[in-house]
């Protein structure tokens, strides 16, 4: 008798860890967690995972990160910011950093970043490269961006104008 | 209680009917979708495959072009900006199946504009192209015209869209 309640106790408690004290409650919230969790990281944290090398030695290829797409809903992107680029949809994002704003002239000499003839401070870059591009005067809605790998060759490298629209959101990590 | 219950019936009944419709009368845009990701999985090719499959496979995949392609296309370095017709595809599709080894091509976002009309459509998609011995996929924006000719749609200008200007 006494062997069967410790039993029947030792069960209880499992079914308790398992799927709580009300099943009914423990449903919900699972159902509760779920949706939140496919609107959060289908429609505002974007996980994705870096495939290539133009963003090292800041990511590294094949490293996780997250897009936050509410990042600009109160500011415009900033000068700086890592982003993910879409192409034709969101499965698919480049991720580069911004740094020419709607309205500057942006321009590479010697490795240098020109931005309306000013040198730019990149503390990010850690290798010295020998890029050279003619200015570029970006509009109303555009934005400069370039990976941080700039010891590949820039013609083996993807930058350039991104219009606003194409800017889904910030890198988290 | 009971007609609540009646009314949550009709609604998952006639949710059903309508879910049916559409599997049985696809629309143009679902229709376009299924073509364009059989067209990925016929340009992708494993190595191991016979001549004979690699004819077959570019033959078909002539069959998802009109007769005349308006091309407009720079992709990893080469330029393609003439028109072509349908046998020059078959051409091209078999030389490169030679000259490659394993090559999987995947449309990950398909973004479709049909006419009003309902006989023409432009599909703005990514495309992304692994090829074996490549590290990096090779990824790039298309945009594509399709006409519906002989209640097939078939593409008649392929361009590459840059992303970053």
């Amino acid at each position: 008798m006494n062997t069967l309640s410790k039993q029947s106790g030792f069960s209880r408690w499992v079914r308790i860890a398992v799927i709580g004290r009300n099943p009914k409650v423990t449903l919900m919230r699972i159902a509760v967690l779920i949706v939140a969790c496919v609107a959060i990281f289908g429609f505002i944290l974007l996980p994705i995972r870096v495939e290539g090398i133009s963003m090292l030695p800041t990511y590294k290829d094949r490293s996780l990160n997250i897009i936050n797409r509410l990042a600009y809903v109160r500011h415009e992107p900033q000068r700086g910011d890592v982003v993910g680029i879409r192409l034709a949809g969101p499965h698919v994002l480049y991720m580069k950093r911004i740094i020419g704003l709607p309205g500057e002239t942006v321009a590479f000499e010697n490795g240098r970043v020109l931005i309306n003839g000013e040198v730019l401070d990149e503390p990010y870059e850690k290798t010295p490269c020998d890029w050279n591009c003619p200015p570029v005067k970006l509009g109303p809605d555009f934005y400069f961006v370039v990976g941080d790998n700039r010891r590949m060759p820039s013609e083996d490298h993807v930058f350039g104008k991104a219009e606003r629209n194409r800017i889904v959101g910030k890198a988290l990590l | 209680m009971k007609n609540i219950f009646r009314i949550v019936l009709l609604a998952a009944l006639a949710a059903l009917a309508l879910w049916l419709w559409t599997v049985a009368f696809p629309g143009p845009e679902k229709v376009i979708r299924k073509r364009l990701t059989e067209l990925a999985g016929t340009v992708s090719s494993s190595p191991g495959g016979s001549d004979l499959a690699r004819l077959a496979a570019a033959r078909s995949l002539a069959g998802y072009f009109g007769t005349n392609v308006e091309m407009n296309v720079d992709l990893a370095g080469h330029g393609l900006h003439d028109p072509m017709i349908r046998e020059e595809i078959t051409q091209a599709a078999l030389a490169a199946r030679w000259g490659a080894g394993s090559l999987t091509v995947k449309f990950p976002d398909i973004n479709v504009t049909v006419a009003p009309d309902q006989q023409s459509a432009v599909v703005d998609l990514t495309m992304e192209a692994s090829i074996s011995g490549e590290h990096d996929p090779i990824v790039q924006e298309m945009k594509l015209t399709l006409q519906k000719t002989g209640g097939q749609w078939l593409i008649t200008r392929v361009e590459t869209v840059r992303t970053l200007s």
